[in-house]
């Protein structure tokens, strides 16, 4: 079953991944086991995931999330929105992210 | 459709490797967290004893190592290869293994695995390796414990070995083919090749030591195939024999006859990785011990040895006639193992033939002929004129 993504729920970056820029590439490189299917996979996240990423540190909602990205990037609310809950769907269902406690 | 924010990208296929090809980039390190080893190979290039602690004090610590990789991460670097040694005697292992793992590389280890424990287990099955890559000395005890002189050594190794396969681990296999176990090259492949989908690959090169010792490296020639061994052995390997035919054109060139370049380097040593010697000099590969081609990384930071030291190294030339007319414009230079490091290693320069490399060489590319194409008397003229005495 698919985990649910709530607006209200805090996420966070799990301990058993690393994120990093490589030349440019903004990459998710599994440290622990359970995360990459083959031992030889690592992660690339686009434009949009990267922004999203850099926003789920274990302290804000995702409600709150997305009003901070709709002041900072042009679009409508709605379309963030449908951007952040799919990127943050995904990274759940690839335990990249985790529930942190809610503030 | 369903938009996906995240790509899965298999190694082979990262893009990045192609934004690097060319440019000065940062790719890997190899890191010899120790120069000694519970065994005591006969042919090993590197190895210590165990309990020698005057190589123990000049090891990096823990701290140092960290400094070295938080530049290296930090400049680009996505893979670490831990090597040795033996890594599994430092007793911080898992400390130095850990941490390169939180900083995102991805990590290759070399072992003996006679020292696997059911702790390395435990941690590799929970901080995956890239792969562990396991060398087979033989496996019969009498063969393996003639190469490693230590009693008890295969029965390690078999135990440390069947508890990574257990658990179901990343390992990778290769031998190393010398006199004490060449008759045994065939049930060592035989071996690996049951454990692995993957890859297997034998070395008949063997290369003098970094400290120099004449002691050891007269032990390392004694254990040298001839020639028509090596040969021997590559045409019984069909993937080898099929991947030299298939990289034929670039292992004969007639047209290096008329090259006029005097540099040394002519691999691609030194671009995009580097090696960090147990002690804390950067190298360009692991072989390259040349005191003008070494870097203290325990004084000196990593971004200046890759803007001026490496490119300064890779600039180095040659005035000696003796590489210039026949090892520099030899069609089958690039059958040889002769190089640089090599040839420093073997006498002392980094630019002087080296016969014993020169005759593998030759037997080499007599064996591959027919694939080229080339007429035997045509060829024999090409090749001979750069023999070495």
């Amino acid at each position: 079953m698919q985990p649910t993504v709530s607006l209200t729920q805090v996420y966070k970056q799990s301990r058993d991944v690393v994120a990093r820029d490589v030349q440019g590439e903004f990459i998710i490189v599994p440290v622990a086991s359970g995360i990459a299917e083959e031992e030889d996979e690592i992660y690339s996240l686009n434009e949009t995931g990267r922004a999203v990423w850099e926003k789920l540190n274990g302290k804000k909602s995702l409600k709150q999330v997305i009003k901070d990205l709709a002041a900072e990037y042009s679009g409508s609310q709605d379309e963030i929105k449908k951007d952040v809950l799919g990127i943050v769907q995904e990274l759940v269902e690839r335990k990249m992210l985790v529930k942190a406690a809610k503030k | 459709m369903k938009r996906t924010y995240t790509d899965r990208i298999r190694l082979p296929d990262f893009p990045l490797w192609d934004k690097m090809q060319g440019a000065r980039k940062l790719i890997s390190l190899d890191l010899e967290v120790t120069a000694r080893c519970n065994n005591n190979c006969r042919h090993c290039y590197v190895n210590l004893p165990a309990d020698d602690k005057n190589a123990q004090k000049k090891e990096l610590t823990f701290d140092q190592i960290r400094t070295i990789v938080d530049q290296a991460v930090s400049l680009g670097a996505l893979w670490c290869l831990i090597t040795g040694g033996e890594p599994l005697l430092r007793k911080d292992f898992f400390d130095i293994y850990l941490y390169l793992k939180r900083k995102g590389l991805l990590i290759s280890v070399f072992t003996n695995a006679t020292l696997v424990t059911a702790r390395h287990v435990e941690v590799f099955k929970r901080y995956p390796p890239r792969d562990i890559e396991v060398t087979v000395y033989g496996v019969t005890q009498t063969t393996y414990e003639k190469v490693t002189a230590k009693r008890g050594s295969f029965r390690a190794f078999m135990k440390g070995l069947e508890a990574l396969n257990n658990a179901g681990l990343p390992v990778r296999y290769k031998a190393m083919a010398l006199r004490s176990n060449v008759h045994e090259l065939p049930q060592i492949s035989e071996f690996c090749k049951q454990r692995t989908k993957d890859y297997f690959r034998f070395d008949p090169f063997l290369h003098l030591r970094f400290d120099r010792n004449e002691k050891r490296n007269r032990m390392i020639r004694n254990e040298r195939l001839s020639p028509q061994q090596i040969v021997a052995i590559e045409r019984g390997d069909k993937e080898r024999r099929l991947a030299l035919e298939k990289g034929c054109d670039k292992l004969i060139m007639p047209e290096l006859e008329h090259v006029q370049c005097d540099h040394l380097f002519h691999c691609g040593t030194g671009k995009g990785g580097f090696y960090v010697s147990y002690d804390g000099f950067l190298k360009l590969c692991s072989s390259l011990s040349h005191p003008s081609c070494l870097y203290d990384l325990k004084k000196k930071p990593l971004k200046h040895a890759l803007e001026d030291f490496i490119p300064r190294v890779r600039d180095m030339r040659s005035d000696r006639k003796e590489y210039l007319e026949k090892c520099r414009k030899c069609a089958i230079f690039n059958l040889c193992l002769w190089c640089p490091a090599h040839s420093y290693l073997e006498n002392g320069h980094l630019d002087k033939p080296v016969e014993y490399f020169c005759k593998v060489a030759h037997v080499r590319a007599r064996s591959l002929r027919r694939t080229t194409g080339i007429r035997r008397a045509q060829f024999e003229s090409m090749i001979t004129n750069k023999a070495v005495a």
